[in-house]
C-alpha cells in the first residue's frame, strides 16, 4: 500500500531536529512547539498525546507542512521542508502527505467519489480507477454517487480516508480522526488505520483516544509544548475511543 | 469521474440555493433591462430610418404646424388637421434641384373594430419615390381604380381585376393593382388617383403634403432654402427628412442616455451583489477553503475556485436575462408604443445575437470585477488558520 517515493526505503520517513514554533499573541510570543526531535520511520504508526493545548496540533501542522517551523529543521521523505516557501510545501501536501480531520472536511456539493476525487484534480491529474479502488478499499463504494450529509459520521471519516490516499501519500496524518465518533464507529475507523499501516503505510495521528494511542506503534508525548517521551504502544484498554 | 472547475463552482450554487437565487435574479433583471435597452435603440434607429427610406423623399412638405405630428401622419397614416393648396404644388415643382415632387391627399375612416381605412390621392409621380414597390397590376389611374396596399388586399380577400365596395368610399371600385408587402405603412393604405380622392374626401384643389426628391440629394440645405424662400413658403413647413431623422434620433437620445444610466447602476448593483454573495461564502467556508489548501489547492486554485463562483452566477443570471428579455420583447415593445409619440411600425425591440453576445460580454466582465476580491482574499488565507475556522455549513 505505502507507494513511497524514497529511493532509501529504510530511511526515515520524518526527521525533525530542534524542531520549534513560537507565534505573536498581542504583544507576547507564545512557544508553542520548543525544540522538538524525533524520527518517524517508514511503515510506522505513530500517536501524538498530550493535554489539550500542549503543542499537538502545532507539531502536526508543521509535520504537514501547513506552516513553517520558527526554528530548527525537518524533513521530510529525504527533503528538507522547513524553508520550503508555500509554493513548495502547496505540492508537497498534494504530491506526498494526506490529510485526515476530527471534522472530516469533505465538500458539502460533491459527492463520495468527487470527494475522494478532490486531490488528484488539484494534482491535474483524473484517475477514476483509483477512486473506484479507493472506495472499494472503504467499503463505500455502493455510497459513491451520495453526498457527506447523507452519510453516518463513520461513512463519512472513510471517505476522508479515502480522500486523504488518493494522490498515493508517503504519510497520513489525522488530527483526533475518532473525536466525532462513537466508540464503535471510532474502533471501526481504528482498525482500518491498523490495515493501513499493515500495507506499510506511515501514520501519525493526533489523539486523545487512549484505545487510538495504544494501538500504535509508538507514542510521542508533548506538554507544554515539550516533546517530553517516545514510548512504544501498548496494547489497547477495555474503554472505547473518543 | 472528471472534475472540472466551472462543474465545481455550479456545484457551489446549491449550497445556498436562495442566496443564489437572488443574486442571480439580480443580474438577471440588470442583463434584461440592458439587453432590451440595446434592442429598442438599434430596432428604433432601424425602423426609423426604414421607414423614411420607404417614404421615398428627401424632403417632406406639410402644412404649417408641429413637424413631427405632420411627419408622423405621413408616415403612418391618419386625417389631418389642416391642408396645402394645391397650386403650391407648381411652386415646389418650379425650385431648381427638386427631381420629383409627388403631392398626396390623405384621409381616413375610423372603423367600429379601432381600425381605420388610410385612403392616399395620389398622381403616378408617387412611383418615382418609391423604386422598391412591387405592383401586381398597376396604378390606379381611372376614376374608379384604386391600388390596394398588401394587408388591405389580404383582409378584403381581393386581386388585381376584382371589384370592391368602400364603406367611406362611394361606389364600387375596381382593384388596378394590388402591392407586394413592403413592410410598412404603405400595405395599411388605399390609394386612389388624385383628383378622385380629392372629390371623394371633400376636398377639391387641396393636398395634405407633398413628397420631395432631389436631384443631388448633397444639395438638401440649397433645396430647403429655396422652397422655404418661395411664394408659398410662409404657408408651408418644409421638413427635411435627414434633419427630422437626427431631430428625432436626438430626442430619443436623451431619454436612452437616461434609460441607459439606470440599466447600468442595475448592473453595478447585480455585481456588488454577487461580490457580496461570494464574500459571504468566503467566510462561511473559511475551514473548507482550509481542507482544500491541506489536500494540494494552490492559492491560485482557491483563487479560481471562487473566481469561478462568481462568473458562473453572472453568465447564468446573464443567459436567464437574456431569455426574459426574448420572451417579453412583445409587451416592452407594446409599453413603449404607447408612450413614444413616434414610433415606426418596424418591430422596435427585437433580440438580437449582436446584443446577447455584448450583454454576455458585459455580465461575464462584471463576473469577473465582482469576484475578484472576494478570491484574492479567499486565496490569501493562511492554511493553517483557515483550517481552525468554525464550521459555517
Amino acid at each position: 500500500m505505502n507507494p513511497s517515493k524514497s529511493s532509501q526505503p529504510s530511511a526515515p520517513v520524518v526527521i525533525a531536529r530542534g524542531l520549534s514554533k513560537s507565534y505573536p499573541r498581542g504583544s507576547v510570543t507564545v512557544a508553542a512547539l520548543r525544540n522538538a526531535s524525533f524520527e518517524v520511520g517508514p511503515s510506522e504508526f505513530v500517536a501524538i498525546v498530550g493535554p489539550s493545548g500542549s503543542g499537538k496540533s502545532t507539531l502536526l501542522n508543521l509535520l504537514g507542512c501547513m506552516d513553517a517551523p520558527t526554528s530548527g529543521t525537518l524533513q521530510l521523505d529525504g527533503q528538507d521542508v522547513s524553508q520550503l516557501a508555500d509554493s513548495g510545501r502547496t505540492r508537497l501536501r498534494r504530491d506526498r502527505l494526506g490529510f485526515v480531520f476530527q471534522h472530516f472536511g469533505l465538500v458539502p456539493t460533491l459527492s463520495v467519489a468527487e470527494n475522494v476525487a478532490l486531490p488528484a484534480f488539484f494534482a491535474r491529474r483524473s484517475d477514476p480507477k483509483r477512486v473506484d479502488e479507493l472506495l472499494e478499499r472503504v467499503g463505500l463504494s455502493s455510497r459513491r454517487h451520495h453526498r457527506p450529509h447523507e452519510l453516518s459520521g463513520g461513512e463519512m471519516q472513510r471517505a476522508a480516508i479515502a480522500r486523504a490516499l488518493m494522490n498515493r501519500p508517503i504519510l497520513l496524518l489525522a488530527d483526533e480522526p475518532t473525536g466525532n465518533l462513537d466508540s464503535q464507529t471510532g474502533s471501526s475507523i481504528l482498525e482500518l488505520f491498523r490495515e493501513l499501516n499493515a500495507d506499510g503505510l506511515t501514520l501519525i495521528v493526533v489523539t486523545h483516544n487512549p484505545s487510538l494511542a495504544s494501538a500504535a506503534g509508538r507514542r510521542l508525548e508533548i506538554q507544554d509544548g515539550v516533546l517530553i517521551s517516545s514510548t512504544p504502544g501498548s496494547p489497547p484498554k477495555p474503554h472505547g475511543p473518543r | 469521474m472528471n472534475l472540472s472547475w466551472h462543474q465545481l463552482a455550479w456545484k457551489e450554487t446549491r449550497r445556498r440555493p436562495m442566496r443564489a437565487g437572488i443574486t442571480l435574479t439580480g443580474i438577471a433583471v440588470a442583463v434584461a433591462a440592458l439587453a432590451s435597452l440595446l434592442s429598442f435603440q438599434r430596432g428604433y434607429r432601424r425602423g426609423l430610418g426604414l421607414e423614411l427610406d420607404r417614404l421615398g423623399a428627401h424632403v417632406l412638405v406639410v402644412p404649417k404646424g408641429c413637424p413631427f405630428d405632420a411627419a408622423s401622419i405621413a408616415l403612418h397614416g391618419a386625417n389631418w388637421p389642416c391642408y396645402l393648396r394645391g397650386a403650391y404644388l407648381d411652386e415646389v415643382r418650379s425650385i431648381p434641384g427638386v427631381a420629383t415632387a409627388a403631392p398626396a391627399l390623405m384621409g381616413a375612416f375610423p372603423k367600429s373594430d379601432g381600425t381605420q381605412t388610410v385612403v392616399v390621392g395620389a398622381t403616378e409621380d408617387l412611383l418615382a419615390l418609391k423604386p422598391g414597390w412591387r405592383i401586381e397590376g398597376r396604378f390606379p389611374t381611372a376614376t374608379n381604380e384604386v391600388l390596394l396596399g398588401a394587408d388591405v388586399a389580404r383582409k378584403l380577400a381581393r386581386k388585381t381585376g376584382d371589384s370592391a365596395m368602400f364603406e367611406d368610399l362611394p361606389g364600387p371600385r375596381r382593384i388596378a393593382g394590388v402591392l407586394e408587402p413592403t413592410g410598412g405603412a404603405d400595405d395599411g393604405f388605399v390609394f386612389l388617383p388624385l383628383a378622385t380622392a380629392q372629390r371623394d374626401l371633400r376636398h377639391e384643389e387641396t393636398l395634405t403634403h407633398i413628397l420631395v426628391r432631389l436631384r443631388d440629394p448633397g444639395q438638401l440645405d440649397d433645396a430647403v432654402n429655396r422652397l422655404r424662400g418661395c411664394n408659398a413658403g410662409m404657408d408651408m413647413n418644409i421638413v427635411p427628412l435627414t434633419h427630422l431623422f437626427r431631430t428625432i434620433q436626438g430626442m430619443m437620445g436623451a431619454t436612452q442616455v437616461w434609460m441607459a444610466c439606470v440599466a447600468f447602476v442595475a448592473l453595478l448593483a447585480a455585481g456588488a451583489g454577487v461580490s457580496n454573495a461570494v464574500l459571504m461564502a468566503v467566510v462561511e467556508r473559511t475551514r473548507e477553503i482550509g481542507v482544500l489548501r491541506a489536500l494540494g489547492a494552490s492559492p491560485g486554485d482557491v483563487f479560481r475556485l471562487f473566481w469561478m463562483e462568481s462568473l458562473v452566477l453572472c453568465t447564468a443570471g446573464a443567459v436567464t436575462g437574456l431569455l426574459v428579455a426574448a420572451a417579453a420583447s412583445h409587451w416592452v415593445e407594446s409599453w413603449l408604443r404607447e408612450r413614444l409619440p413616434f414610433s415606426p411600425t418596424d418591430t422596435l425591440v427585437r433580440l438580437e445575437p449582436g446584443v446577447a453576445l455584448l450583454c454576455l460580454g458585459s455580465a461575464l466582465t462584471l463576473g469577473s470585477l465582482a469576484g475578484f476580491l472576494p478570491a484574492w482574499r479567499a486565496s490569501r488565507l493562511s492554511p493553517r488558520e483557515a483550517i481552525r475556522a468554525p464550521s459555517g455549513t
